[in-house]
């Protein structure tokens, strides 16, 4: 359990985060090179130690302790392990030798190139795998060194294995020369191990958060206690957006255990000693709302507008070649429109956030994949500065882009503030079910063009939906804007967001794979932005989700327009692509395309995203009343290298199932602005007797790897949809298909 | 006063008889294992076993509990004492963001405990009631399916 720290919570500094993670020690702390004039203090070394600190990330104690600060968040996709896993490589480390602390907030653990501190975009790999390794690798020659100097022996005569210096049949731990080699200058670019040479990257191997998340000792937000900690229980607008106008509150202030009921931005809040005596208070409340402009629409009017903005230009996003001027007319030409409702993240962890305001500082503990956004929102809703906010990072109860905002921790950070308690802000399933940020409805309509050969020469598709960029903008921007900037300045230039993505310029995410897959000569891809003001997120594999849906189902049409086999007719098409032939030949091969068992039909699909390829074919069979039952995915992926395969195949495993539930069941849907649906058992869940059995397939790769924790997400919507297609001879253009079929 | 077993410890409370027994364990025992999920029953992270059967403890009053033994995840084992299925569960590398395990963990030992070579079916019936977001199932059935088989010393 963690505990608060003691008085006003300080400026980060090398020695105050040492205490922050709580660790003492000493020895080598390995850092990477900051940024110039202006930036703040060096991160931290992780542990009080001492030793080697020769960067951000690691830390050898003379007690042959390994330290290592994760800088991205672990929600389940496996960094803890993988990142870790890198700097073991290089380090000659067990990886399971490494104590991994979550990072603070620093600039130093911001991935290259990157604004802000945050986990999202299946970036960690790619972003970090060159850099930690180079951590780990100098780390190692700076034990080398100092150990060739202790010892009297030449450096290059001694190896380095599984954290000890070795030379003939003597050796020592790396603990040993921690502290000398923190004496002493720091090798820089030590050159880095061949792929030939990895002992552990490459490897299955347990992964090394697998014991505590066995035996129930993870800490997650939703863990964190502490003497004095009260739990807050929010009542908020049933239509996002609306505001409190009035509240009775004296019978939920007279509850058991109730310590006080406070109104905050967004709604009103009643603290008590434990969340039962919270919840039930939170019954009594009678509050009176100004309700937002959401509060005037209803899924079937949304429909509507949404149809009718079909008519509408919009704007480019794409075109290749002659664009939407090189369709043909007649039979030649074929047309489909495909819709996706909007869709709760619904991780198994509601949203949750732990803050206590003290002495001119607040310390919140959160589950956040952003951070340094979570302390920006701190900073403003306790009214301190960014630089007295600590964050403590926990281990995430699911991510999937739902924990990119940060308005849980500004709710938690103003109930504390105004009821003068540490709190503890929990949602219900029902709170996080109906306040989410949901991946964006969508229409889409496609117009294609065959040649006389039966291949595509022209592709174009007009995207109607909201833009998440813009939502983004509102909820990050002012919390991570620089700190000078009033806030209603920042808040100001965030609400431009929407216009400019209406009006400037088409927001990536919108219409992200609706193209590229395929090397069609005449390409145009256009959008018009209907927003009804519903918040909208980044879920797991963002637009991909159900363009994959839409781009790979209509492929599936042409390819039977053109009375082709639909493996062959996606080879056609992207000769340009070879990772992209390869997974859909081993995934074809693998499943025996074109050979299913008896009575069962076959589907494929194959979506590039994040850089990764990915290929799927579903394997369904239709029983006597029509219903079908999902038996087996078969999969192949290409990443690059894959650190740890065995978490590859996992997020391969991971983004089905999610995908899955997502293509059956997923659909958000309001009435009068209010989300309809509030626990699992009107947004069902995929659930073990329907989990289909999933074949993964890695294509051998030494190129440095790309993000796996979304790609596998995409394919298996429309791969499903094509083999319900194979089954039954019924398109469906929309989801959820349970909406048209019913599953087994 | 409501008095039962927790973990084989004896303990007793004064708390309102229609808590739930999740927030009792978790806010005032202060054992954070067992997760809330949904707060209906619906999803199974809160699983704990009440005389040797999983019951969602997030809908389970206390008033039920008085004079019962109530075992968590805290209670079945530890890394230094696992219970079989933790081990597997390691060795399959079944957690991915792991919240909804321990609860998983707590459903496959009744299973287990009943039925010591469960087929498909019966890990059908018995694990369907506990939501995984992640995608664990597959790995689930072959860490109980293995578990069994170390049990039955095969």
């Amino acid at each position: 359990m963690s505990g608060p720290g003691h008085g006003r919570a300080p400026a980060l500094t090398r020695r105050t985060a040492l205490k922050a993670l709580g660790l003492v020690g000493g020895g080598l702390v390995v850092g990477v090179p900051l940024a110039g004039c202006g930036s703040p203090p060096p991160a931290p070394p992780p542990s009080a130690g001492g030793g080697l600190a020769a960067n951000a990330f690691l830390q050898i104690t003379p007690g042959n302790e390994v330290h290592f600060v994760l800088p991205r968040t672990e929600m389940g996709q496996g960094v803890f392990d993988g990142l870790a896993t890198l700097v073991a490589e290089e380090l000659e480390v067990a990886p399971e030798a490494i104590t991994v602390h979550h990072a603070p907030v620093h600039p130093d653990f911001r991935r290259p190139g990157s604004p802000a501190q945050g986990t999202g975009g299946s970036t960690s790999l790619s972003g970090h795998y060159a850099q930690l390794r180079q951590a780990g690798a100098n780390a190692r020659e700076a034990i080398r060194q100092a150990a060739a100097a202790e010892l009297g022996l030449p450096a290059d005569s001694l190896a380095m294995r599984d954290g000890r210096v070795v030379s003939g049949d003597r050796s020592w731990p790396y603990g040993q020369f921690a502290k000398a080699a923190a004496g002493r200058p720091l090798p820089a670019d030590v050159e880095l191990k061949a792929p030939a040479d990895f002992r552990v990257i490459g490897r299955d191997r347990p992964r090394i958060d697998a014991w505590a998340k066995a035996t129930g000792t993870a800490e997650f937000g939703l863990d964190v206690d502490f003497p004095g900690l009260h739990r807050a229980v929010l009542v908020r607008c049933p239509v996002a957006g609306g505001t409190v106008r009035a509240a009775r509150t004296d019978a939920a202030a007279a509850m058991p255990g109730v310590h006080k009921v406070v109104t905050i931005f967004n709604g009103v809040a009643v603290v008590a000693r434990s969340y039962w005596q919270a919840r039930q208070a939170a019954e009594k409340l009678e509050i009176d709302w100004h309700l937002p402009e959401l509060a005037g629409v209803s899924s079937p009017d949304l429909r509507r507008r949404m149809e009718r903005a079909l008519a509408e230009d919009g704007s480019e996003a794409h075109k290749a070649g002659d664009g939407a001027d090189a369709l043909p007319a007649g039979a030649r030409r074929i047309e489909a429109t495909y819709w996706a409702p909007f869709l709760a993240h619904a991780t198994m962890e509601p949203m949750n956030c732990t803050a206590r305001i003290a002495d001119g500082g607040c310390e919140v503990w959160v589950g956040s994949q952003v951070p340094e956004s979570a302390r920006g929102a701190a900073a403003h809703h306790a009214g301190v500065p960014r630089e007295n906010v600590r964050v403590h990072s926990t281990f995430l109860g699911g991510g999937f882009g739902r924990r990119l905002t940060n308005e849980y921790v500004a709710e938690a950070v103003a109930v504390a503030r105004a009821a003068g308690v540490p709190v503890q802000l929990i949602w219900s399933r029902e709170d996080d079910m109906r306040h989410d940020r949901y991946r964006p409805v969508s229409l889409v309509r496609f117009a294609a063009g065959l040649d006389g050969d039966g291949r595509v020469e022209t592709w174009t598709v007009k995207r109607v939906g909201p833009n998440i960029a813009a939502h983004f903008t509102d909820d990050l921007l002012e919390t991570i804007a620089p700190e000078f900037l009033p806030w209603g300045m920042a808040d100001w230039a965030s609400k431009r967001g929407h216009w400019f993505f209406e009006n400037v310029m088409v927001n990536g995410s919108s219409v992200h794979g609706l193209f590229g897959d395929y090397d069609f000569p005449h390409q145009e891809v256009r959008h018009v932005t209907v927003d009804a003001g519903l918040p909208v997120g980044y879920w797991r594999s963002v637009g991909h989700s159900c363009n994959a849906f839409f781009a790979e189902s209509f492929m599936d049409e042409l390819a039977h327009a053109a009375g082709r086999d639909p493996v062959a007719f996606r080879l056609a098409h992207n000769a340009h692509d070879p990772r992209m032939q390869a997974v859909i030949r081993l995934a074809a091969d693998k499943a025996g395309w074109g050979h299913p068992p008896a009575g069962r039909f076959q589907g494929i699909a194959a979506h590039n995203s994040f850089d990764t390829a990915v290929a799927q074919v579903a394997e369904v069979s239709l029983d006597d009343d029509g219903a079908v039952t999902v038996h087996k995915v078969t999969c192949a992926v290409d990443c690059g290298i894959a650190v740890n395969p065995d978490i590859v195949r996992a997020q391969m495993e991971g983004g089905i199932a999610y995908g899955l539930t997502a293509a059956l069941y997923g659909e958000i849907t309001l009435a009068d602005g209010i989300v309809q649906q509030g626990n699992f058992d009107d947004y069902p869940m995929l659930r073990l007797d329907q989990a289909p059995a999933v074949d993964v397939h890695i294509v051998p790769g030494t190129a440095a790897p790309t993000g796996v924790g979304e790609p596998g997400l995409p394919p298996i919507a429309p791969a499903l949809a094509n083999a319900v297609f194979a089954a039954t001879g019924t398109r469906i253009r929309e989801l959820p298909l349970a909406n048209h079929l019913s599953f087994t | 006063m409501i008095r039962f077993t927790l973990n084989g410890r004896l303990v007793e409370t004064d708390q309102p008889p229609d808590t739930p027994l999740l927030w009792l364990v978790r806010d005032t025992f202060k054992l954070k294992g067992s997760k809330f999920g949904c707060g209906a029953g619906l999803c199974g992270a809160c699983t704990m076993h009440l005389d040797g059967a999983a019951v969602r403890t997030c809908i389970l009053p206390i008033e039920d509990v008085d004079g019962a033994a109530v075992t968590t995840i805290e209670g079945l084992g530890s890394r230094a004492d696992p219970h079989p299925l933790q081990v597997a569960w390691v060795e399959h590398a079944v957690p991915q963001c792991g919240y909804c395990q321990s609860g998983q963990i707590m459903s496959a030992a009744a299973l287990l405990a009943a039925n010591p070579a469960p087929s498909d079916d019966d890990i059908d019936a018995q694990m369907s009631g506990n939501v995984c977001r992640c995608g664990t199932y597959p790995r689930i059935r072959r860490a109980i399916h293995a578990a069994a088989r170390k049990g039955q010393g095969a």
